[in-house]
């Protein structure tokens, strides 16, 4: 592997700008003309314009984003998250270009993206699953099937992530509206406007198991991740690792049927299996078959460098380390400052940054794309930094946290830093093991107490 | 609540309608959720090699080349008007080949992106001349890169 075209922009494409050239790779970039300023444009060593701002027709733009690898000689793509990360047409079509695809197979994708596929994968493998449906045909079938599942339910999108095409149904009456608004949702966001329905854990938390898989066989997880700090459009916030207030028995379980599952698909490269936890009920959700934003939380757990993996990986090595070289030290939380409103229902904000001052220090990393002055574009995903803090307990991390956070300036946006800041000061969320439900009924009781 | 693309790109062909009947400089529209800008930069033929940029999102300068196109025949020396790549790919002159200075047509394709395989033909929306060519046969382009100047009769 000699030069990777890295399909993505923003603070992933400067994450594996920086993995690419830290092994000596040369890397091209990809922009759309929303982007011709961006970081991963100027950290690359060629950039391509595959076309005008809106997503659809730039970094989905696969005939542009193939012909600027075949132009500049690339050898491999990485594909970042999002965007076309888990498209297996995409993944296939680079191999047919004789492109490495840095990922898993075009197979595993296409069977683990399809999440009711992936949940008989799931059942085959004896991992716990949620109770819910096959695809549901019509609003009429959903309703049979919401009626047997018991309320509340919730909707989900085949092909869906990112908590697009997500709708919770607490009673009858909102099933019609619900099924419409959720397929259309998942229609505009995946063009695949299929849905299925899932039974609705009580005050579930989110705890994924990180995994990497070698063309060897090798199967290590990497530990776990709690992203239960949620917005109320299940998009994560906040997160952390080792998961707090978790019995031990409940955490290897978690361990041990992500390795199963991995090893069941014949699994390469980087992934992850997302379960909902109650007590120490334990049900798959979904397998994201690709690196994650929150991949950093991991890294500095362990001392790894998973996108560095990811190309060795795809490059035909073997993982770099054994399952027993891998244990967890101390603690590590990571905050996402988005360009949104808060106060508004995280509504996005575009504009142009004033200052963008980010933090340092002792056990603190930032993963970010932006810079004073630049333009943060109205047409994709609002991240605009990463902050991880670690400490020898989560106390430590807690603290560094906080400190970051009050070192982090960003102006001309409005960004989530203060929602961030006043959630890790929650007692609830220092006392650890707060559900899903925690930042949305804190949001609730904010508005409430503004009254 | 932002507004769809489709709607976004109404309203700036609404804008630049308005623009170009008004003989306006200078137009911005400011809405809720959506502000854009348009504003026409007069040239003259000694700078048309400048590509115009495209600065990003709301509040985007339309480019003079559209305002250009529709208002060339008012003015004594009609401004250039840029062919850009549509593709990503190698652009490939076609026989024979344009030079500054030749007069084309829509019906001539001056030349064509490969683009994996498959030939993008680029030809000019009507009969001018072309007054600047900013790419050399066999030269890699990305989507938007200035192919030709035409000045259009």
């Amino acid at each position: 592997m000699k030069k990777i075209l890295i399909a993505n922009r923003g603070e992933i494409a400067v994450r594996v700008n920086r993995a690419a050239h830290e092994l000596g790779i040369a890397t091209v970039a990809i922009f759309s003309e929303a982007d011709r300023n961006a970081l991963h444009v100027r950290y690359a060593d060629e950039a391509y314009c595959v076309g005008p701002a809106p997503a659809a027709r730039s970094y989905l733009n696969i005939p542009n984003i193939i012909s600027a690898a075949a132009v500049s000689g690339a050898d491999a793509v990485h594909p970042g998250y999002g965007f076309l990360a888990e498209n297996a047409r995409f993944a296939e079509i680079c191999a047919d270009h004789g492109l490495t695809f840095i990922g898993p197979s075009p197979e595993v994708i296409s069977r683990m993206g399809d999440k009711a596929a992936a949940k008989r994968v799931m059942q085959d493998a004896r991992v716990a699953v949620t109770p819910g449906t096959d695809i549901l045909e019509s609003a009429e079938e959903a309703r049979k099937a919401a009626r047997k599942l018991g309320y509340p339910v919730l909707f989900k999108a085949a092909a869906g992530g990112g908590g697009k095409g997500m709708r919770e149904v607490r009673t009858p009456e909102d099933l019609d509206h619900a099924y419409a608004t959720a397929q259309a949702e998942a229609e505009a966001n995946f063009k695949d406007g299929r849905l299925y329905l899932e039974k609705l854990l009580d005050r579930p938390r989110h705890i994924e198991v990180q995994i990497l898989g070698d063309a060897f066989g090798n199967v290590v997880h990497v530990g776990e991740r709690d992203c239960s700090v949620q917005k109320p459009s299940h998009q994560k916030l906040i997160e952390e690792a080792p998961a707090p207030v978790l019995s031990e028995r409940t955490r290897s379980r978690l361990h041990d049927m992500a390795v199963a599952a991995a090893r069941t698909v014949k699994y390469t490269n980087a992934g992850t299996l997302e379960f909902l936890v109650s007590g120490d009920d334990v049900c798959f959700m979904e397998m994201n078959t690709r690196i994650q934003v929150e991949h950093p939380v991991t890294e500095m757990l362990y001392g790894v460098d998973l996108a560095v993996e990811q190309i060795r990986i795809a490059s035909g090595q073997k993982l770099s380390f054994k399952q027993k070289d891998l244990s967890p030290k101390g603690h590590v939380i990571e905050c996402r400052i988005n360009a949104e409103d808060a106060e508004a229902g995280f509504a996005p904000a575009a504009g142009t940054l004033g200052e963008a001052v980010l933090p340092a220090g002792p056990g603190v990393r930032v993963d970010s794309h932006v810079y004073a002055g630049c333009v943060v574009p109205p047409f994709y995903d609002s991240l605009l930094a990463k902050i991880v803090a670690h400490g020898k307990t989560r106390a430590e991390a807690l603290a560094r946290m906080d400190v970051a956070l009050r070192e982090t300036i960003i102006t001309g946006v409005r960004t989530t830093t203060d929602i961030c800041r006043t959630i890790i000061a929650d007692e609830r969320f220092a006392a650890g093991g707060v559900g899903i439900e925690f930042l949305p009924s804190l949001l609730h009781e904010r508005v409430a107490g503004i009254r | 609540m932002s507004i769809s693309w489709d709607e976004a790109l109404d309203r700036v062909r609404q804008i630049v309608a308005v623009c170009v009947e008004g003989d306006a400089e200078r137009l911005r529209l400011e809405e809720e959720a959506f502000s854009v800008e348009v504003r026409r930069t007069t040239r003259r033929a000694a700078s048309l090699a400048a590509p115009t940029e495209f600065s990003s999102g709301a509040g985007a300068g339309v480019c003079a080349s559209s305002a250009a196109a529709s208002n060339g025949a008012a003015h004594a020396l009609a401004e250039p008007v840029l062919l850009r790549a549509d593709f990503v790919g190698i652009v490939r002159f076609s026989r024979p080949v344009v030079a500054e200075g030749s007069l084309v047509n829509e019906d001539r394709e001056l030349a064509y992106v490969e683009s994996l395989g498959t030939r993008n033909p680029v030809r000019a929306a009507g009969r001018g001349k072309i007054v600047a060519v900013h790419v050399i046969d066999g030269q890699p382009v990305d989507y938007g890169h200035p192919l030709f100047a035409v000045v259009y009769e």
